[in-house]
């Protein structure tokens, strides 16, 4: 179990226009995860969603808030007195094409950490080669053509199933997937996403996925929750069937209005709701951070902060004024 | 900048396309025998998976298949230019840009990284011998603009101080600026966040309108086209395997790779396990087969005949599929029309069985 408390974190850029400027990538977020349990983090491009999860794989250093693992905070611990617990977090790149060495067979790839973990839990060296076979049979991949081939050799899904394989070298407890499938073709992606399922159903690994494709999300498990993240902060959250039927925040709503309608199988939610603005991070409101582009913002929401919390008649936690369930979604055509 | 009559929305015809890249084994096809009409003033859409021939294709329509690769085959007429494939040097360079507008895939790199946008746009005006360069600023701060950005501002900036999403919307300003009727969009929206590119495509799908242009928009994600494009071609392999109206190829696909992809798309709603993922995967330069359907290795109706013949061209109402099973049904049915909504089902309910007997039986 992995708990996050009130985590900030303040960016300043350089570059020639925007030097000094300061990004506050996280404003304050909390978030739960259990063991076995998966949870997704969805929003616009430069909402902290990376920078979230890399602060979670312990990849970066937040200002404030606490990070607990299995009980234990981290904070008061010694850098080297954390690696143990952030090693048992591993972060999957978006990227298959440039997460694997290019100059390495999958064998040479695979090797190299189940060497070291042999080593550190004193199996013997004729071990190694057992587990990767094993690990690769376990995301789906015929080891005897794997293992001798270079990236290169490999389609985009089957890389990164070794990307995943290799992830799992080290025995984690969860898994960090940011935008992995975004990258994977289609006919490919849902196999990858039922292997993310399947790794938490049968050897209880958690999965935190980072994504743009909110539907995606449904499918490393309909028990997930789902973080709808805006400018740094958590605006709306819970169980992710009930974010994407029933959004009541103004953001979820114009996410999911977003997402492209298969016309012809499928018709159009009939109250979307599209932002009257473009995002701009550098605007400074005292109220509600998404109000400028907020159809429905009222004198309050441009001067009160809205904070998370659960209200009366919704099953899901917002940080909205003025909660309204909207159908924003496309359903299937004959089926209403 | 006012459109005269004969620059509007040109008619493309493409026949028998065929480009080869150069490889260690020799030169292997990358698109083979496209057949695909741009219809004047529409927005067609290239659906495909990575590698499907999809950037091969639309580099083809400006004649710029880079070495190693060559047109090999066949022809691209475009209505006020000719053969494109025919044209050469100074005479191409000038139909690029005028005639031709386009995005190349991974727009957002490919600005100057050293120049402001403002300087490259000045370039490019130069380029072409546009008189009027303070008309070329107007109408690119007008685009940018209507685009949701401060053009002024974007002008000034390089490419490291825009995000990616600008980025895109400055490429396709490039695009569009020095008034082509005919544009190539690359895939436009890709690494974009929904927003975004919910913003971009309905920029496409006005600028489009209002100027009366032909489009070309080339992507790997089917939402894309199903949101913009008004006809889709959907390419494996290499070959451009369906095309039709988007709302008949959507909502009655008659190839078992349609079928496939459509059934494979994560969904927002409804049953979760009615999606399912597409078995095998597609091939690459050196494993598309020589052969017979370039789909069959992939393919639930496969026939002893996809091993061997081509499959052939099934034209049902508006749509045309490239395959041995649809033409059975045709042929079987005696009818050129297509069945009502609920092909899909169809089709694909027959899936988990054998073959096209269950296809029949299930058709009323
Ligand atoms: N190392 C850094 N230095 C300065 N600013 C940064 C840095 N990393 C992230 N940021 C800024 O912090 C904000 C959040 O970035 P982050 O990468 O977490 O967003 P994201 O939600 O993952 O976006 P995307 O969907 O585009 O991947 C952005 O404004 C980004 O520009
Ligand atoms: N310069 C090149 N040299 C050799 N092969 C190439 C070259 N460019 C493309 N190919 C091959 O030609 C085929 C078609 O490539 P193309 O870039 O047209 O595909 P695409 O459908 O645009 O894919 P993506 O979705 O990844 O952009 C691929 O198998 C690719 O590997
Ligand atoms: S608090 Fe107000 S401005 Fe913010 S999302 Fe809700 S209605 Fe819109
Ligand atoms: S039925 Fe035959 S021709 Fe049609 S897609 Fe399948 S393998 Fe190809
Ligand atoms: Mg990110
Ligand atoms: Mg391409």
């Amino acid at each position: 179990m992995i708990t996050g408390k009130n985590i900030t974190k303040t960016f300043r850029q350089r570059g020639s226009v925007l030097a000094g400027r300061e990004v506050r990538a996280l404003r304050g977020v909390d978030f739960a995860i259990e063991k076995g349990g998966a949870a997704s983090f969805i929003g616009e491009s430069g909402c902290g969603k990376t920078t979230l999860g890399r602060i979670i794989a312990g990849l970066e250093t937040h200002d404030s808030g606490e990070i607990t693992i299995d009980g234990t905070p981290m904070s008061p611990l010694k850098p080297r007195q954390r690696e143990p617990y952030f090693r048992r977090i591993q972060l999957i790149h978006q990227d298959p094409y440039s997460a694997l060495n290019p100059t390495r067979t999958i064998h040479q790839t695979l090797d190299a950490p189940l060497a070291l973990r042999a080593r550190q839990t004193r199996r013997p060296r004729s071990w190694v080669d057992e587990r990767a076979e094993e690990l690769l049979a376990l995301v789906g991949l015929d080891p005897a053509y794997v293992l001798p081939r270079y990236p290169h050799q490999l389609s985009g899904g089957m890389r990164q199933r070794v990307v995943i394989a290799r992830a799992l070298t080290v025995d984690p407890d969860m898994l960090v997937a940011d935008e992995a499938v975004s990258m994977i073709d289609v006919s490919l992606r849902l196999g990858i996403l039922g292997l993310l399922k399947d790794l938490r159903e049968r050897l209880g690994v958690s999965v935190l996925f980072i994504t743009h494709d909110v539907a995606t999300a449904r499918y490393i498990g309909d028990d997930g929750e789902l973080y709808v993240i805006y400018r740094g902060q958590v605006v709306e959250r819970g169980h992710v069937e009930t974010i994407i039927s029933d959004p009541v925040h103004p953001y979820t709503q114009s996410l999911l209005s977003a997402i492209p309608v298969l016309h012809g199988l499928e018709q159009p939610g009939e109250q979307p709701v599209v932002p009257t603005e473009a995002l701009d991070e550098s605007h400074h409101d005292a109220g509600c951070l998404f109000a400028r582009r907020c159809p429905f913002r009222t004198e309050r929401c441009e001067s009160e902060l809205p904070v998370l919390g659960r209200a009366e008649g919704t099953p899901q936690e917002h940080a909205c004024f003025h909660p309204e369930r909207r159908s924003v979604v496309a359903t299937p055509i004959g089926r209403g | 900048m006012s459109v005269t009559p004969e620059k509007k929305a040109p008619g493309v015809r493409v026949s028998g396309l065929s480009v080869v890249y150069r490889t260690p084994t020799g030169e292997l096809p990358a698109i083979s025998g496209i057949d695909l009409d741009l219809v004047p003033g529409t927005i067609t859409g290239v659906v495909g998976e990575s590698g499907s021939g999809k950037s091969t294709l639309a580099l083809s329509l400006l004649n710029a298949v880079q070495s190693p690769g060559r047109i090999s085959a066949g022809s691209v007429e475009i209505d006020g230019l000719g053969d494109v494939v025919k044209l050469r040097g100074e005479e191409l360079r000038k139909a690029r840009g005028r005639h031709i507008g386009y995005v190349f895939q991974a727009a957002q790199n490919s600005l100057n990284p050293l120049k402001t946008v403002g300087k490259q746009l000045l370039d490019l005006g130069r380029s072409h011998d546009v008189a009027d360069l303070r008309g070329l600023v107007r109408e690119a701060k007008d685009l940018l603009g209507r685009m949701g950005m401060d053009g002024a501002r974007v002008l000034d900036s390089h490419q490291h101080e825009l995000s990616g999403g600008m980025r895109q919307r400055v490429g396709i300003m490039f695009a569009l600026v020095l008034n082509a009727h005919l544009v190539v969009l690359d895939e436009p929206t890709t690494a974009l966040d929904m927003i975004t590119q919910a913003t971009i495509l309905r920029i496409v799908r006005e600028v489009h309108e209002e100027r009366g242009l032909t489009t070309l928009v080339i992507t790997h994600d089917l939402g894309v086209v199903a949101e913009v494009a008004d006809r889709l071609a959907v390419m494996y392999g290499g070959q451009v395997v369906e095309q039709g109206p988007t709302m008949e190829v959507l909502g009655a696909p008659r190839h078992p790779y349609t079928q496939g992809l459509l059934r494979a798309i994560p969904r927002l709603v409804g049953d979760i396990d009615e999606a399912r993922a597409l078995p095998g995967r597609p091939p690459t330069l050196g494993t598309i087969p020589e052969r017979g359907c370039v789909f069959r290795d992939r393919c639930v109706l496969r026939m002893d005949v996809c091993e061997t013949e081509k499959p052939p061209v099934v034209s049902l109402g508006a749509s045309i599929a490239l395959c041995h099973a649809v033409e059975a049904a045709a042929d079987r049915d005696g009818r050129a029309d297509i069945p009502p909504a609920g092909g899909l089902q169809e089709v694909v309910g027959a899936q988990g069985a054998t073959g096209v007997h269950e296809v029949r039986g299930e058709q009323p």
